[in-house]
Parts: structure tokens; sequence; C-alpha cells
């Protein structure tokens, strides 16, 4: 034992799995000792599941842990996938893990545990173990194009996906489109039109996609990837078809699924620039393209969407566009203060278990009430939305998007 | 493989604590059976309980310690399960009692400076609260962002500002604890929930800090408020000599600053270590072969007039100041300053994942230097004989609340491969385990400062150590916990009842 390389207690899977249990372990287990060999926890309490939850089986610590036990047999696919949907993939763990702190900074080192949670979902799909909304939820995506946000019985079709833009006068395709996400294209539609009509304000040209399908992102974060592959392999086939170099993302799911999930699709990926709305729209206040003369009188506090703050680094923009808005009364909560802040929408948790995803939410708006005076809560996800003003109205606090106050401060109504 | 329960215990368990709050799967067992501390990973399915219950009230507990009192059911609590010893593991299977649920604040008293608390909150949280009245509760171990109320008085935990503030045993005023049989009592100094100090009979406090689980459950505590600090101060010194540093490590914690919070001591293995794989640190020359850190506490004009005379005393001593990056930086990140499994290597360099293992003997100030010498060798001699093994270096803490002279937290880190456990090397780690807390003993020390030390190798020399303190442990235990059904099999306890 002593003298073996060191190599070589990777290679030995004692798992009886199959194939592709076995693929996953040999894949994870690496990350996953990680993870088990230090054991600290620290991502314990910034976890928004765990700060509901408290079962251990939820913990970042655990999702790694069953990867170590199901590579010495004691676990299996079938006794953890349950567990894994406990995680809104808001990455807060990972920022938090000492692993990522002290060898972040020299290697770039960042702990995978949204990876794994991924890759756990994925192996309980592959092995029919599935969650009956996310599978239903899947289907419709599929059948539809978009993701059924509107209900089981509405359809989301690609034919529909611009109804927002009705009057606009969007043409289709060109250098730059804008990608509206799902749930804002169908759901809360004032934020598309806001975007559109800043952009349009700030003088930036851009089209929509002729046929706009989902981003493919909650079916990689659930499990479907093949439905993901599918509508990305998509997306990307309608920009060249319309010449599009350019994609302004409004929303940050959309953004971080095409570029941390795409390239891996299509060797030529690197053509297309991916870029994040808040800040080209940022950058068009800051250039003086776009001025915002009409007064918001609101005292708002901002609300770090996780995949922009916590998955991106993305949390100076917002707060720049925000401290430009004439009239706001800017309530600010550090970036690093929210890392334990979540609004339990991500990765669908709101499909498969609404009840984890309110009380999240609730807590969310919970803190907005602490601040002195806040009257209005703003968030640059239309995913959190939706959660946080349910959540809103309940206690009193408005729930608004950025762009929708930025179109406001504009001169726009949306 | 754990123990199945009858199914009318688990009904029994369901009707106490709710349907949502007991488990009996596979992976809510598995992912309750371990702790950081060195885990036999190969024998993992021996340390799983047979279910687990998340109660919400120190009435659930205590029906769920009744009826598994009534079952002769072993009964092991947890919470933070972030030990570094194996109070948590259920060495026995049993119900696991998982009180993280019990998490509330539950009375924040302004007038008599107090926080009551469920056992399951953890310090970092805590203090956000805190911090909108201007107080903290400065219990601050390494484990601050992770670990529990409940399993600080567990295992009577060490605070890295214990020489200002205190440690957990100087902070928790009073607690509310399920007794083996099920009844539920308050302990403190004296009576009432909030005296700090009383002479009224027994001081039962202390008898359930640090007891392991193996006394009861801890439902409830009242904790100790303290005024929000205005000013930190932070200074490291560096020496071209360990002894040097040593006698300067004297001669800070000796100063009688009274906002002095802690003085750590590196050695040169440490640093060496940090040098070698530490990214985060920012290195010191070859020459430097001991390190000082030291902090302070309290009134910005207090800890500006006692700074001085820290940094009096470290350049008088021959030590050189770090500078503001290093003394400042290092200090604010010393939470995370856990050593990461990226930092462990093979004898011929390579990288190994390995797991921190920290060694937490209590050593008088006068025998560091000995005791660091034959840590050490234990530690190569493993190297030696296991590629798996590696030295990260020692560090020794100030140990005493309010007069931190006396003895130190005296921790050797050492990192380990642990998916390369098996029998041998398991049993290799045992002996030098035991090893490591023969040499405490001998040197007038304690095993542990504030790990506990029930873990295999080291329980064995508990009964040398306490000497007929153990025996008064083992009638304690037998009078308190007659069916030996709370957390059975550690410290030895098992010879309480052999001998009845």
């Amino acid at each position: 034992m002593a003298d073996r390389a060191a190599s070589e207690d990777l290679t030995e899977v004692q798992s009886n799995g199959n194939g592709a249990a076995r693929e996953f372990v040999e894949e994870w287990r690496d990350v996953a000792y990680n993870c088990f060999s230090s054991g600290h926890k620290f991502c314990r309490e910034v976890c928004p599941v765990m700060q509901v939850t408290r079962d251990e089986r939820h913990t970042p610590t655990a999702f790694h842990a069953n990867v170590v036990a199901m590579e010495k047999g004691h676990l299996s696919i079938e006794d953890v996938a349950e567990d894994y949907v406990h995680c809104t993939m808001c990455g807060a763990c990972e920022l938090r893990c000492p692993n990522t702190l002290f060898t972040g900074d020299f290697y770039r080192f960042r702990q995978r545990t949204v990876d794994v949670v991924k890759a756990a979902r994925a192996l309980a799909v592959k092995e029919g173990i599935h969650q009956k909304d996310w599978k239903r939820w899947a289907e419709l995506t599929d059948r539809w194009g978009n993701e059924p946000v509107l209900g089981w019985t509405k359809e989301t079709s690609g034919s529909k996906v611009r109804a927002w833009a009705a009057g606009l006068d969007i043409p289709t395709g060109g250098e730059t489109v804008l990608f509206a996400d799902c749930e804002a294209a169908f759901k809360r539609p004032s934020v598309p039109r806001a975007v559109a009509l800043i952009l349009r304000e700030a003088g930036v040209e851009f089209g929509l996609m002729d046929q706009q399908w989902c981003c493919g992102g909650p079916m990689w974060e659930t499990g479907y990837v093949e439905i993901a592959h599918k509508m990305a392999e998509h997306n990307m086939l309608d920009w060249r078809k319309t010449g599009t170099r350019r994609v302004i993302c409004l929303d940050p799911h959309d953004y971080i699924t095409i570029i941390e999930n795409y390239p891996s699709l299509d060797a030529s990926f690197d053509e297309f620039e991916i870029v994040l709305a808040v800040d080209e729209i940022a950058e068009q206040i800051r250039d003086g393209k776009l001025r915002l003369t009409t007064p918001v009188e609101r005292t708002v506090t901002y609300h770090d969407p996780c995949r922009l703050n916590k998955r991106m680094g993305v949390w100076q923009s917002p707060r720049e566009i925000l401290r430009a808005i004439p009239g706001l009364t800017f309530v600010d909560v550090d970036h690093v203060t929210q890392w334990s802040y979540c609004s339990g929408a991500g990765s669908n948790l709101g499909v498969a278990k609404p009840e984890l995803t309110a009380e999240i939410s609730r807590r969310r708006v919970a803190k907005v009430r602490e601040l002195d005076g806040v009257d209005t809560l703003v968030s640059a996800c239309p995913w959190s939305e939706r959660p946080l003003t349910e959540q809103g109205e309940a206690q009193g606090i408005e729930v608004y998007d950025i762009f929708e106050l930025v179109a406001e401060a504009a001169g726009f109504e949306v | 493989m754990a123990v199945a329960l009858l199914d009318s215990v688990v009904d029994e368990l369901t009707a106490i604590c709710g349907p949502d709050h007991v488990f009996t799967g596979r992976s809510a067992t598995f992912n309750r059976a371990r702790v950081p501390a060195p885990f036999p990973v190969h024998k993992w399915d021996e340390h799983v309980p047979s279910a687990v219950v998340l109660p919400t009230s120190a009435h659930q507990v205590s029906e769920v310690v009744k009826m598994a009192n009534r079952h002769r059911i072993p009964v092991v609590p947890r919470a933070g399960a972030t030990g570094l010893t194996d109070g948590a593991v259920p060495l026995r299977h049993g119900i696991v009692v998982d009180v993280k649920l019990m998490n509330q604040i539950l009375d924040l008293d302004h007038e008599n400076r107090t926080v009551t608390v469920g056992p399951g909150i953890n310090m970092l949280k805590l203090n956000e609260e805190l911090r909108k009245h201007g107080y903290i509760y400065p219990d601050n171990p390494a484990s601050y962002p992770c670990s529990l109320v409940g399993g600080r008085i567990g295992t009577s935990g060490w605070s890295l500002i214990g020489a200002r503030y205190g440690h957990t045993r100087d902070l928790v005023i009073s607690f509310e604890i399920v007794l083996p049989t099920g009844e539920i009592v308050r302990v403190g100094d004296g009576g009432g929930r909030t005296v700090r100090k009383s002479s009224s009979g027994y001081q039962l406090k202390h008898l359930f800090m640090g007891h392991q689980g193996t006394l009861g459950i801890v439902t409830e505590a009242t904790l100790e408020l303290v005024p929000r600090p205005e000013a930190e101060f932070s200074a490291f010194f560096a020496y071209g000599d360990y002894m040097d540093a040593w006698r300067a490590t004297g001669d800070l914690a000796r100063s009688g600053v009274a906002t002095l919070a802690g003085v750590v001591l590196f050695d040169e293995w440490k640093l060496a270590y940090l040098r070698r794989d530490d990214e985060a640190y920012i290195p010191q020359p070859e020459s430097i072969k001991g390190v000082i850190a030291c902090a302070s506490y309290g009134n910005a004009d207090e800890v500006r007039i006692g700074a001085k005379r820290l940094l009096r005393i470290g350049n008088a001593s021959g030590g050189v100041y770090l500078g503001d990056e290093i003394s400042q930086g290092d200090w604010a990140s010393r939470h995370d300053r856990y050593a990461t499994p990226q930092h462990g290597r093979t004898r011929d360099g390579q990288v190994a994942l390995m797991s921190w293992h920290c060694e937490d003997a209590s050593i008088p100030y006068s025998e560091l230097p000995a005791v660091r010498e034959e840590w050490h060798a234990i530690a190569a001699k493993l190297r030696e004989r296991f590629d798996m093994f590696d030295d990260w270096g020692m560090f020794a803490y100030t140990n005493g609340a309010f007069k931190p002279w006396g003895d130190y937290l005296t921790e050797i880190d050492i990192g380990i491969w642990e998916t390369r456990w098996d029998e041998e090397t398991w049993a290799a780690w045992v002996d030098a385990k035991r090893e490591l807390a023969r040499v405490s003993i001998e040197h007038g020390g304690s095993i542990s400062a504030c790990h506990g030390s029930c873990r295999e190798g080291e329980v064995d020399l508990v009964p040398a150590e306490l000497g007929g303190g153990f025996e008064v442990m083992k009638t304690i235990k037998r009078g308190l916990d007659p069916n030996n059904i709370m957390n059975p099999g550690k410290y030895l306890l098992d010879q309480a009842y052999e001998e009845a």
C-alpha cells in the first residue's frame, strides 16, 4: 500500500455500478475528494437551502461525500437522487469553500459543487430516476421550444416568444440580437420591453432571433442534457442564419448557460460575443449615450442575483446603474454579505420544491424589511423576480427589475 | 452496516418528532456518520446510525431519549459535526439526534447582557444578528463559520481570542440539557439563567462542558454578550531562531495588556510548509525560523495604548515587525487558515489530496520547545513508513482565558491522504496518536485543549492523564446514564458498566 504509485488509487473503483454510474464516479471523485478531505463545511451556513432545511443531506459537503460513498459502494444514485434536488446552483458554497479561498487566488481554483450537482442530476435522468415536475417541464420545453413558464397548459412556443415586442418594430437578426429569456418573454414582458427601449434610446442597433428557443440552461441544470443540446444547437443555428455575431442577454441564467455550455458543442463558438445587458447598459450610461433624467422617487435595495454575483463576480455594473438613476435612494447591502442570500428560484427548484423556494424568498424579502425606509427591492434576474414578487406582496415590498427602473428613468412606460 | 430499528421504534420516533423529521434512509444515515477528523473511510459502514431525528424542541429531545433509554438504543447527539475528535460519530449505530433545526435566537436580554439560543445556531450567524445591537458573542474557533453552539459545549471549545474574552466555558453562562434518562435540567454556576458566578451547590456547568455527548443533549444555552469592539490591532513578528520566538511569545503573553486577545507562535516546520504550499501566505526569507502573531481588541483608546506596548515588546525581543499587510491580512484570514487538501505532498513532492488533522494538546509554556521536537519526530517516523502522511508544522496558541501566560494550545498539523487508509495504515496512525498523547502527558500537559480526547489511540491514555478523576467520571456516567445509551463507546466509559 505504502509504495503504490500516487495515481493507482484513483483508478480503483470498488463500486459495482453500471457504466453510467461508474463514469460519473470516475469523472467526479477527485473533485469530491477535494471537499471530503477538507470537510470543514464552511459552505453550510451560506447555503440558502440549508438555511431552511438544516438537513445534512442537502449540504454541499454531502453532495461531494455521496460521490466518495458511491465509489466505495455504500450509496447508489437511487439513494441520493432526491437529495440533489435541494440546490439552487447559486454557487455560494463554492465561494465560501476554504479550497477556493486558499488556492483560488494563485491557481484560479474553484471548488466545483454546482457541476457535481448537475452531473448527479444527469446521472439520475440517465438511470430513469425522474422528479415528476422536472420531467414534465423538460418534455414541454422540448415540445414547445420554450419553458412552460405560464403553467402546464399555456403553450410557450417559438412562434409566441416575440409577443412581448409587439409594436416595437424590432427587426429579425442582424449583427446584434437581444436574447429574451423564457421567463422574461412570457411571464414578465415588461423586462424585455424595457431593455429594448433602453438599448434603442442609447443608439444600439439590434434585432431579435428568428425563432428563439430556451437557452437550455434549466435542461442542463435538471439533468435533461439531450434536450439542452438540442436547444443550444438550434439557437446557434438561428444566430448563424441571420448573420448574428453578438448576443445581448438580459437574464443571467441565459448568459451563464451560453458561455459555460455552448462552447463545448461548437468548435466555432468563438465567433460569437455574448454580452450581459447590465454590463452593456452600465457602459452606455457611463459613456453618456443613455441619459437618465426622469426622477424615480423610491428607496431601493439591490438583490444580487446569484449567477451574476456568486457565479460570475458581476456586482458592480448593477450598482453603477442604480446610482445613476435620479431621485433614487439606494440602500446597498454589500455583495459579500449577499453570498448567503438567494431568491430560491435557481435551477428550477421552484418547480420541484415550490414550498422551499417560497421560504427562501420569504427570508430574502424579510432582510429587505430590516433596512430603514426601503420600499423597493430591485433585482436583475427575471427568475428571481417571480418568487420575490410573491413574497414582496405579502410583506409590503415592491419588486422591480433593474431595467424596468432604468426605462422609467429614461422616460419610458413599460 | 447499521442495525435496522424495529418498525415500532421508528413509529415512536415519528410520533415524537413528526414524519418530516425522522429518517432511516441510506443517504440520511451515511451522511451523519462522519466528522472532519480522520475518518476510517474503509470502514464507513461501521459508523452508520440506524435512524436520524431532527427535533425542534427540548420536549421532543427528551421524549426521544426516554424512548431510547426504555429500549436500550444508543443515542448520539450531533450539532455541526465539525469536530476534530469523533464525538458526533456513532460508534454503536443507534439514533442520531441532530439539533440543527434548533437554531433560533430565543431571547435577547439587553439589561443583563445575555442571549439565549438553541444549540443548532452558528456563531457567525448569531453575530450577524447581534451586530445590529452593538454586541458580539466572541466564541471564535477556526471553525467559526460552521461549528454550532451545541457542539461548542459538547467539546468545551477554545476561542482564538480567548485571552481577552474567554473560551466556550467562560462564555456560556448556563444551559439546558436533556439527561440520558430524559429529564430536562438547567445547569449553570448556580440556579439563575443569567447568573455568572454562584457558590450555590455543585458547579454543574463544568461537568457538562466537554462531555462529548456522553452525558446528554444540550437543548438551549444562555450566552454572554460583549460590546462589539471598536478596534482591532494585530502584529506579526519574525525571528531567526525558534527559541527567540518562543521567549518573545512568553514576553507578550505575560505583558498584562488587558486588550490582548491571543498570541500565536509558528515554528519553522510551519513556516516551511506555508512557504512551500500556501498561496495566500506572503513568504518570508529562509532565514526566518519563527513567527509570532498577536492581536488585541477593545475600545479604540485602550487598543491604541496596548498596541504600543505590544510593538515595544516585539521589537525588544529581537523580532522584526512584518508590516501591516501581513499583520492585518493574515490575521483577517485566520478562519480560513485551515490547510486545504491541495497542500499535501508525497515524499517526492507530488501533490496529493490530504485532509488536515490537528493534534491539540494543552502544554505548559516551559515545555513547548521539548514537545515540539518529540512531536515532529513522531510525525517524521510516520511519514517515513507510509507515504500518505505529511508534517504541516506546529502552532502554539495562548490557552488561558484572561491570564494567557500558563499553557498553550499546542497543535501539530498532519496531512493525511485519507483515500489510502487500510488496516495497517490506520493502526499506525492510531499508534502515532497515542504517542503524541503520551508526550503531552509526560510533559505535564493534557491530551486535548479543545477537541476532546476520546478518539482511538489517545483515549487509551485518558485514565493516565486524569488518574482518580477518571474513576469519578465513571461513577458519574453510571449514575446519570444507567443503561449506557448516551453516545456509548466514547472515552472508555464502557468500563463504568463492566465494574458495576
